[in-house]
C-alpha cells in the first residue's frame, strides 16, 4: 500500500465508520438470527407430566362447596369439628377456634408447635404439641399436661373416645393409648411378627387415626397405602387400599394422609401429590368424590411448596360435621371449604 | 533522534503532559481500588443452587456450558422414607415395582434402587449419568419428601464468572456462595 | 474437614427433623457426599503466574527484544490460563466484576479475580500493553495463528477501533446494574478453550480464529473491551515500545512490519496554511463536543428500557403484567410460567425490584450515552489533529509489544550481530528486506 494511502484522514475514518456500521448491521443480524433459531425456554423436554391425572369425571363428584374460609393462623396442619360444630384448626403454636362461618371465636396458644387436635363428645379439648398431649376444657382453660411417651415421638393425629383417646406417633411408627387421665396403656399397629402385624410405613409425619363407630380404629398406613382397621387392644381386623394415581386409588408414595368418618362408617380420605378428597364404604369400596385436584389449584401446582424441617409438605385434612357436611382444611392455601352432598 | 526535525520545547511539553495523565492514571485506578477493596472478599467464590427455591424447571440440563451438565441430583438420606413406591423413581403411575426402564422416571436411567429390608428401598444418584434434569427431583417433591434435589457439583463446574443457567433459572436460585462452603444441602438450611 | 462439618450440623438438627425409618437389620444412613470446590490456594497461584507472566514479558520485551521468547511465553499462556484454566477468570471478564462490585453493596468482589483486573493495568500504565504481549491467552490465540497479516484500510481500522470503547461501555453497564455478563456470555475464545460451549458461540469462536489467519488479532482490535481500558493506560506509559534500540534512520524498513496497524511514520509539522485550518476546525470539532456527549446521553436514555429487559427481574416482571388477569395454567409447566408463578407469589416484590433496575438503567443510560458520545467526540478530534513525529514508531495505544517489527530495524539487527555495522551508514535505504529473518 502506498504510504498516501495509509494515512488516516477524517474523511477516510467517516467512510470506514460507515462501512463498519454496514459490517456490524450484518453481523448482528446473523447473531439475532442464530439466537433465534437456537432452543428458546418456552418449554421443558423433562417436565413430569400429571397433567392427565388432574382431571376428574365430573359424573364422580357427589359433593358441592357451600362455603369457604380463610384460616386464623399460618401453618395449619389438622382440622377437627366438636359437637358444637366448632371448626378446631391445629396451627402453629396454638389452636384456633372459629365458628362454621370463620370467625374466631378464641384461640388456646401453646408453647411449641401445634400437630393435631380432637375434641371428645363431652367438649374436652385433646392437643397434640409435639410429642406430648395437653387437654383444655371446653372455656380452653388448661387442665393437664400429659407426659411425652417417647424420643422420637411426632405427634400426628388425635382420637378421642369415651374412654381412651388415641395418638398418632408419626416418629415411632404407632398409635399410643392413653387412658383420659393421660396414663399410657398401650401401642397400636406396631410391627409385630408373633402378632401377624406387618407395621406402618410412615415416610413423612401424616400419620392419623380415627375412631369409627363400629369400635375399631382406622389408621392410615401411607407407605402402604392402606386403610387399616384396629381393636383397641390392637388386633388387625382388616384393612384396604392400594396404590395408584387412577381415582379410585390412593396416589403418589404414602398417602392417605388424613382420615375423616361419616357417622354411617363411610371413610373420608385426603391425599397430597394430587389432591383430592374422596369417600370410601365402610369396606373399602371407592364411591365418590368429594373434591378433585382441580379443586386445590394452590395445592396442586408445583413449585408451591418448601421442605420444611418438619416433614409437612403440603396436602389436606378432613373433619365433618353434625350434618355430615365435610370441612377439607387445605395445608397450602390455609383455607377450609365445606362441602355438602348434592341434592 | 533526528535534531533537524525534533522541537525540544513541545517535546519536554509532551512528556510533561504524559507524566501528568500517567498521574491521574495511576489515582484513577488506586481510588478504584480502595472502592472496590472494602467490598471485595479474600475467599473465592462458586456458584449454588438454593435447593428452596429450585422449582425444577429443567434448565439445569439445558444451559451448563459442559456437555453434561454440572448440576446433579443428590439425596438427602435423612429426608427420605425409604419408600417401596419412590415417586422419584418410578412415573406417577407405574405398571409394576419393578426397575424395568418403562415404569422408571429418569431419563438416564441414573438412580439405583436398592433393596434394604421390608419394605424399605434405597435410592442412590449415579452422577456418570445424571443431567440434572429435575425430573426426579420434581416427582420426589410433589408426592413425597423432597429429599431428592439439585446440586451444582464442584468437582465438575468450572465456576464460569457468570453462570449461564444463573441467567435462565425460573426458580431465581442460583447464587454465589463462599468457596469454602460450597453447597446449600436440604439438611443444613432449615 | 466438610463432611465432618456436614454431620455435625446433621446432628444437632437432629431433633426437630421428622426422624427416618429406625432399621431393624442396622442400616446406615450415607452421608450426601460433598466434592469440593476448587482450592483458594490454586486461585492465588493463577495471580502469582499471572504477576511472573508480566514481569517476564517486560524483561523480553524492553530487554532481551526477543519475539521468540514472547512466543514461548504466549503459548505457555494459551496453555495454562487459556487450555488448562479454561479462560476463566481472565482480565477481560473481571472488569465486569468490579463493575458489579460498584453497582451492588452485597457483591463480594473476590480478591483474585480484583488481581486479575488491576495488575496488567498497572503494568500498562508503566510499560504498555505487556498484558496483550504474551499473557492473555485470547490475545496469544490469535496471534499464533497469524499467518496471512492483510492490511486494513486505514478508515476502517479506525473506526472498527472505536468498538471496543463502545463494547466496553456496555459491558459495564448490564454489569453494574446485575443484568449479564454479556462480554463472559459474547466471549468467542473461551468455548475454544473449553472445547464445547453454545453452538452460537461456538461458531463465531471458530470464524473469529479464521479471520485471525488473515487479519492480525481481530478480536483485540475491534472488540475486547480490556484492551480499550489498556489502551487508555499504556497511551500514557512511561516505557514505550521502541522499534528501534537506538537511533532511527528513517530506512522505511519497518514501514509495514506492524500487522496490527500500529505503526505510524513520521510526521512533519503542518505547513502555516494548513495549519490555521485545522485549528479552525479542532475548534468546531471541540463545540460539537458537548452536543455529542448530550444526544448521546438523550438516545441512551430512550433505549434504557428496552435495554434493561436484558435483566432478568425486569423481563419477569414484563412477563407478570401481561399475564394479568389470564388464568393460572394446570399442567405441565414451562421455565417461563413457572418463573410467572414465582412472580404471582410476590407481585409487589417483583415489580418494585424491576422498578428500581430500570431506573438504574435511566441513569446508566444517560452516562452510557454520553460515553458513546464522548468516543466519536475524540476520535474525530484525534483524526484531525496532526502531531508532528520524528521517529517511525509504534502508538503506544494500538501497540502489542509484539516484537514483530525489532527485526526489521537494522539498527536492531547491527545489535544483535547479525550484520555488521558498517553496512548501516553505506546505504540503508536500498536494504530490501531483512536478510536472514522470517517475517513471522
Ligand atoms: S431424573 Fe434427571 S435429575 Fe434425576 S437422576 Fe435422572 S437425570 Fe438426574
Ligand atoms: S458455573 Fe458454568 S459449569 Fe458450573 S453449572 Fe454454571 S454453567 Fe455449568
Ligand atoms: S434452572 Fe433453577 S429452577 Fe430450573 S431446575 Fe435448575 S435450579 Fe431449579
Ligand atoms: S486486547 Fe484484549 S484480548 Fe487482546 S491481548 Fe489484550 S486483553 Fe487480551
Amino acid at each position: 500500500m502506498n504510504p498516501a494511502e495509509s494515512i488516516l484522514t477524517r474523511r477516510r475514518f467517516l467512510v470506514g465508520t460507515a462501512r463498519a456500521a454496514g459490517l456490524l448491521a450484518a453481523g448482528g443480524s446473523t447473531v439475532s438470527w442464530l439466537r433465534a433459531a437456537s432452543p428458546g425456554r418456552d418449554a421443558n423436554p423433562f417436565a413430569l407430566d400429571v397433567e392427565r391425572l388432574q382431571h376428574t369425571d365430573p359424573k364422580l363428584i357427589h359433593y358441592e362447596q357451600v362455603a369457604r374460609f380463610q384460616g386464623c393462623a399460618p401453618d395449619p396442619r389438622r382440622i377437627a369439628v366438636g359437637p358444637d360444630d366448632r371448626v378446631y384448626i391445629a396451627a402453629a403454636n396454638a389452636v384456633t377456634i372459629l365458628d362454621c362461618n370463620g370467625r374466631l371465636i378464641s384461640e388456646i396458644a401453646c408453647a411449641a408447635p401445634v400437630r393435631c387436635v380432637a375434641v371428645a363428645a363431652e367438649g374436652t379439648v385433646y392437643v397434640g404439641v409435639k410429642d406430648h398431649v395437653e387437654t383444655f376444657d371446653r372455656t380452653g382453660q388448661r387442665l393437664a399436661t400429659w407426659p411425652s411417651s417417647g424420643r422420637r415421638t411426632w405427634l400426628t393425629g388425635l382420637a378421642a373416645g369415651e374412654k381412651d383417646v388415641f395418638a398418632a406417633d408419626s416418629g415411632n411408627r404407632c398409635v399410643l393409648r392413653y387412658d383420659k387421665a393421660g396414663k399410657l396403656l398401650g401401642r397400636i399397629a406396631e410391627r409385630n411378627k408373633d402378632r401377624h402385624l406387618p407395621g406402618l410405613v410412615v415416610p413423612s409425619p401424616y400419620l392419623d387415626v380415627k375412631l369409627a363407630p363400629d369400635g375399631l380404629l382406622r389408621v392410615n398406613n401411607t407407605g402402604r397405602h392402606r386403610v387399616e382397621a384396629y381393636t383397641v387392644d390392637g388386633d388387625l381386623e382388616f384393612f384396604w387400599g392400594r396404590p395408584s394415581a387412577g381415582i379410585e386409588g390412593f396416589c403418589g408414595c404414602c398417602n392417605p394422609v388424613g382420615l375423616a368418618l361419616l357417622p354411617d362408617g363411610r371413610h373420608v380420605t385426603c391425599e397430597k401429590g394430587l389432591p383430592r378428597v374422596k369417600v370410601y364404604s365402610p369396606k373399602g369400596v371407592f364411591e365418590s368424590v368429594v373434591a378433585g385436584t382441580e379443586t386445590f389449584y394452590e395445592n396442586a401446582k408445583t413449585g408451591a411448596l418448601k421442605t420444611r424441617s418438619d416433614g409437612l409438605v403440603g396436602g389436606l385434612d378432613a373433619a365433618v360435621d353434625s350434618q355430615q357436611r365435610i370441612y377439607i382444611l387445605d395445608l397450602v392455601a390455609n383455607d377450609v371449604r365445606i362441602m355438602q352432598r348434592k341434592a | 533522534m533526528n535534531p533537524g526535525i525534533s522541537k525540544p520545547s513541545s517535546v519536554t511539553r509532551r512528556q510533561f503532559l504524559r507524566d501528568g495523565a500517567r498521574a491521574a492514571g495511576l489515582a484513577g485506578l488506586g481510588g478504584l481500588l480502595g472502592l472496590v477493596a472494602e467490598r471485595s472478599t479474600a475467599k473465592g467464590t462458586v456458584w449454588q443452587i438454593d435447593p428452596q427455591k429450585c422449582v425444577r424447571c429443567g434448565n439445569c440440563a439445558l444451559y451448563c456450558v459442559l456437555e453434561q451438565s454440572a448440576v446433579k441430583c443428590v439425596h438427602a438420606y435423612a429426608l427420605c422414607g425409604y419408600c417401596q413406591l419412590c415417586t422419584g423413581y418410578f412415573e406417577p403411575d407405574p405398571n409394576d415395582l419393578n426397575t424395568g426402564a418403562e415404569n422408571c422416571l429418569c431419563p438416564t436411567s441414573a438412580i439405583k434402587r436398592t433393596y434394604i429390608e421390608d419394605p424399605y428401598y434405597e435410592y442412590t444418584i449415579d452422577e456418570q449419568l445424571c443431567i440434572g434434569c429435575a425430573k426426579c427431583v420434581e416427582g420426589c417433591h410433589r408426592f413425597g419428601n423432597g429429599s431428592l434435589f439439585l446440586q451444582v457439583r464442584h468437582d465438575r463446574c468450572l465456576n464460569c464468572n457468570e453462570c449461564a443457567i444463573a441467567k435462565v433459572c425460573a426458580g431465581d436460585a442460583f447464587r454465589r456462595v463462599p468457596a469454602d462452603q460450597p453447597y446449600l444441602l436440604k439438611t443444613d438450611t432449615f | 474437614m466438610a463432611l465432618l462439618w456436614l454431620l455435625s450440623a446433621v446432628a444437632s438438627l437432629a431433633e426437630q427433623r421428622f426422624p427416618p425409618p429406625d432399621f431393624e437389620g442396622g442400616h446406615q444412613l450415607p452421608v450426601t457426599t460433598t466434592p469440593p470446590a476448587r482450592a483458594l490456594t490454586l486461585d492465588y497461584l493463577d495471580v502469582g503466574v499471572l504477576g511472573l507472566s508480566l514481569g517476564l514479558a517486560i524483561w523480553l520485551v524492553y530487554r532481551r527484544r526477543s519475539r521468540k521468547g514472547l512466543i514461548v511465553l504466549s503459548i505457555f499462556s494459551l496453555l495454562y490460563f487459556g487450555f488448562w484454566r479454561h479462560g476463566c477468570v481472565c482480565a477481560i471478564g473481571s472488569l465486569q466484576n468490579v463493575a458489579l462490585a460498584l453497582g451492588d453493596r452485597s457483591y463480594a468482589l473476590p480478591l483474585a479475580v480484583l488481581a486479575f483486573f488491576v495488575l496488567p493495568l498497572a503494568v500498562a500504565i508503566f510499560a504498555g500493553r505487556i498484558f496483550c504481549a504474551g499473557v492473555c491467552p485470547h490475545g496469544a490465540l490469535q496471534d499464533l495463528v497469524l499467518l496471512k497479516p492483510l492490511k486494513v484500510p486505514p478508515g476502517l481500522e479506525a473506526a472498527l477501533s472505536v468498538l471496543p470503547f463502545l463494547y466496553l461501555g456496555a459491558g459495564v453497564l448490564f454489569a453494574a446494574t446485575g443484568s449479564a455478563f454479556i462480554i463472559c456470555e459474547y466471549d468467542p475464545f473461551v468455548p475454544v478453550f473449553r472445547l464445547s460451549g453454545r453452538a452460537l458461540m461456538v461458531l463465531s469462536g471458530a470464524a473469529l480464529l479464521g479471520l485471525s489467519i488473515f487479519v492480525g488479532r481481530p478480536y483485540c482490535r475491534f472488540l475486547c473491551p480490556y484492551g480499550a481500558l489498556l489502551k487508555l493506560a499504556a497511551a500514557v506509559a512511561k516505557w514505550r515500545v521502541r522499534v528501534t534500540p537506538d537511533n532511527c534512520t528513517q530506512c522505511r524498513l519497518c514501514e509495514a512490519s506492524c500487522p496490527f496497524g500500529a505503526m505510524r511514520e513520521p510526521q512533519a509539522r503542518p505547513g502555516t496554511q494548513t495549519h490555521a485550518r485545522d485549528r479552525r476546525r479542532l475548534g468546531w470539532l471541540l463545540l460539537l463536543l458537548p452536543l455529542l456527549l448530550a444526544g448521546g446521553g438523550w438516545l441512551g436514555y430512550r433505549f434504557s428500557a428496552p435495554a434493561s429487559r436484558l435483566h432478568p427481574t425486569v423481563s419477569l416482571a414484563d412477563l407478570l403484567i401481561r399475564a394479568q388477569g389470564s388464568p393460572p395454567k394446570i399442567g405441565a409447566l414451562t421455565p417461563d410460567d413457572l418463573a410467572l408463578e414465582r412472580a404471582r407469589q410476590a407481585p409487589q416484590e417483583i415489580l418494585a425490584a424491576a422498578a428500581a433496575i430500570q431506573r438504574r438503567f435511566a441513569i446508566g443510560g444517560w452516562i452510557f450515552g454520553a460515553w458513546v458520545g464522548l468516543v466519536f467526540g475524540v476520535k474525530l478530534i484525534s483524526v484531525s489533529v496532526h502531531r508532528p513525529r520524528t521517529d517511525y514508531e509504534p502508538d503506544s495505544g494500538d501497540c502489542f509489544a509484539c516484537a514483530r517489527c525489532f527485526e526489521y530495524c537494522p539498527n536492531e539487527l547491527v545489535r544483535r550481530g547479525v550484520i555488521p555495522a558498517t553496512t548501516l551508514t553505506a546505504a540503508a535505504p536500498e536494504i530490501s528486506g531483512p536478510p536472514g529473518l522470517d517475517r513471522s
